[in-house]
């Protein structure tokens, strides 16, 4: 059968963020600006960034993604994630390896509301004619600086986007425990543009992923979207295979 | 209706040279049997870097080999990959001919594109161009079988004129098909006088709507080849046993397996957006079905598995809606040990081909 992650995220359980409950209210994000830029990576780089519970993807493929959330509940901020390309059993999903939101009202509540591995730092989405460029600032370095080049007009229908997986301790049954988290944004598409990935600094490390290399750049794409962070819905076992150890903790959304 | 063998050469890890081996010879062992107990046709698929689910990279290999130790059974590419940096034309035209050749005139040729980034961005091939490429290369095949002399001028590729060598035993030329996951692909195969390969394992009314255009659109159909091929072929995993249940657990298994391992292939859409891949193609129904290897509650309707008298219905229901031949997945990462599937074979030809066998014209006459 596939092959399986090798991260035990119960022994990392201290790193991780931990929420107060599972019972995240959504935000809706309308108008944001989302650069994805999707490149392939050697499988023996990500090795050991992938939980047990999960498939890799094969190829191994990673998404940088930097986003301009123009409206939010703790107003606008830039995001930028670094997802490993995944299956959650037969589903194609981003497990969450890094964050960085240029506010720390907006690192503090994703952090503490879906689980993300996120810092604050200083994050730019740009957009020019030729290009739309993300770059992203830890303590004074650069530790991501992105461009989708070259960029063509689309339509939305051409763009899929994965749902995310993050990983956090949660109460759950009365204690505390390590879990993986579903984070499944929706999208209504206002404009999509498709063009050629370029990287000139990625620094691995400061992104919670030493040793990632990148390889092989697939496709870049800007898109102009409504979306959300919804309710959390699933979790999962970080340990047993995604089929074996998910619980629904909540009903579809009533538009579903 | 028609009964055929459908591979993909699923092979379970540890992959050692002995594991391959024997797959590879465990399908040739049943390919034998197929031929004498009269199956019509064995195809092959041409995948690559598909991991446990296709190791058939070399399809025209293992065709040839098929076609050697078989009398009678049709041998077919299930599909060949018409995108040049899989496959170039003037040579699909020459392992084809060779093939036909040396099975005495047994090949059908199934076309397609590949569904998969693994396989797309594997041979650096442009997502976007692959369904040109394809009618591209569907034009041209069936003129380098044909004509003494060949040259071409084209988008995808060209060639000054030459002999294209050898010409294949069938004439005009072999049947073509084509590869039909994406909705509106059967469309594609009417209106070129195609056959339709179907290679999704939807259920009934799904297939019906798609079989039911194919033929109307057929009729008006400009062909690509010198006749046209008016067939339609579904897709279905067979594991026939006297004991129902037996039978019926033994195929969730190698369904909810094959299903399993297709959900794992990065789709092109998945990662890369192109116009030319809106869909998902079979991966979406695969999806629903296969929430794990061991799922239990999954019955896709009309999967050709169970007893004998279960199998005779669904049969008898894609006999009902259309379907001229069904090509049965027999194993997938070896779930179902070789004894069985050769079991399975033998209860199949035994109890349910002659249900479904061809009336001699006589009695034909004499019933009416």
């Amino acid at each position: 059968m596939p092959l399986y992650g090798t991260l035990d995220l119960t022994a990392v359980a201290n790193q991780l963020p931990t929420l107060a409950n599972l019972d995240t209210e959504a935000w809706i994000l309308p108008k944001a600006e989302m650069l994805q830029l999707l490149i392939e990576v050697p499988r023996s780089s990500t090795d050991g960034l992938l939980p047990k519970a999960m498939h890799p993807a094969l190829p191994s493929y990673v998404i940088l993604a930097v986003t301009k959330y123009s409206e939010s509940p703790v107003g606008p901020f830039t995001l930028a994630m670094l997802r490993l390309g995944t299956r959650a059993g037969a589903h194609p999903r981003g497990f969450m390896l890094g964050a960085v939101a240029s506010s720390e009202a907006a690192a503090k509540e994703l952090r503490n509301r879906w689980g993300f591995p996120i810092e604050t730092g200083e994050v730019k989405f740009l957009r020019r004619h030729d290009r739309v460029m993300g770059t992203v600032k830890k303590n004074g370095k650069t530790i991501l600086d992105c461009a989708l080049v070259d960029p063509q007009p689309v339509s939305g229908t051409d763009v899929q986007y994965i749902n995310w997986v993050t990983a956090a301790n949660a109460p759950i049954d009365g204690q505390t425990q390590t879990m993986l988290i579903q984070v499944d944004p929706k999208y209504t598409f206002y404009k999509a543009e498709r063009g050629k990935p370029q990287v000139a600094t990625f620094d691995a490390a400061a992104w919670n992923a030493p040793g990632l290399l990148l390889a092989d750049p697939i496709v870049g794409t800007c898109c102009t979207v409504d979306t959300d962070l919804p309710r959390i819905r699933f979790v999962m076992d970080p340990l047993k295979p995604v089929f074996q150890g998910t619980r629904r903790i909540r009903e579809s959304r009533v538009d579903e | 209706m028609k009964f055929g063998l459908f591979y993909e050469i699923s092979i379970p890890r540890p992959w050692t040279r002995e594991t391959e081996r024997t797959v590879y010879n465990n399908c040739l062992e049943q390919v034998k049997l197929a031929d004498e107990l009269g199956f019509d046709h064995v195809w092959a698929v041409e995948h690559h870097f598909l991991e446990e689910y296709s190791h058939c990279s070399a399809p025209e290999l293992f065709l040839t080999a098929c076609a050697v130790l078989t009398k009678r059974i049709r041998v077919g590419h299930g599909i060949v990959v018409c995108v040049p940096e899989f496959n170039h034309p003037i040579k699909i035209a020459e392992r084809t001919a060779t093939l036909d050749l040396l099975s005495g005139g047994r090949l059908e040729v199934g076309t397609g594109r590949s569904a998969t980034w693994t396989e797309l961005g594997g041979f650096g091939a442009n997502p976007d161009t692959t369904k040109k490429s394809w009618d591209e290369f569907v034009r041209c095949l069936p003129k380098m079988w044909m004509q003494e002399t060949f040259s071409y001028q084209g988008e995808f590729w060209s060639m000054p004129e030459r002999t294209i060598l050898p010409k294949p035993y069938q004439k005009p030329h072999p049947p073509m098909w084509v590869a039909v996951t994406s909705p509106g692909t059967e469309i594609d195969a009417a209106e070129r006088g195609l056959g339709s390969l179907g290679l999704s394992f939807a259920g009934f009314e799904e297939q019906e709507k798609k079989i039911k255009e194919y033929r109307r659109r057929i009729q008006s159909c400009e062909p690509a080849g010198a006749f046209v091929n008016e067939q339609v072929a579904t897709t279905n995993f067979l594991f026939c046993h006297e004991d129902e249940k037996y039978g019926v657990e033994m195929g969730k298994k190698l369904g909810n397996t094959f299903n399993y391992l297709a959900t794992q292939l990065i789709s092109t859409r998945e990662v890369f957006s192109s116009p030319s891949y809106q869909s998902l193609g079979l991966l979406p129904a695969l999806r629903r079905a296969a929430t794990g290897p061991d799922a239990s509650e999954q019955q896709t309707e009309g999967m050709a598995y169970g007893d004998p008298a279960r199998i005779i219905r669904a049969v008898k229901k894609w006999e009902s809606l259309g379907v001229d031949c069904i090509n049965f997945i027999l194993n997938a990462n070896e779930v179902v040990p070789q004894d069985q599937v050769m079991a399975s074979l033998r209860l199949f030809a035994k109890e349910v081909m002659p249900v479904f066998a061809k009336k001699p014209a006589n009695v034909a006459a004499a019933a009416e």
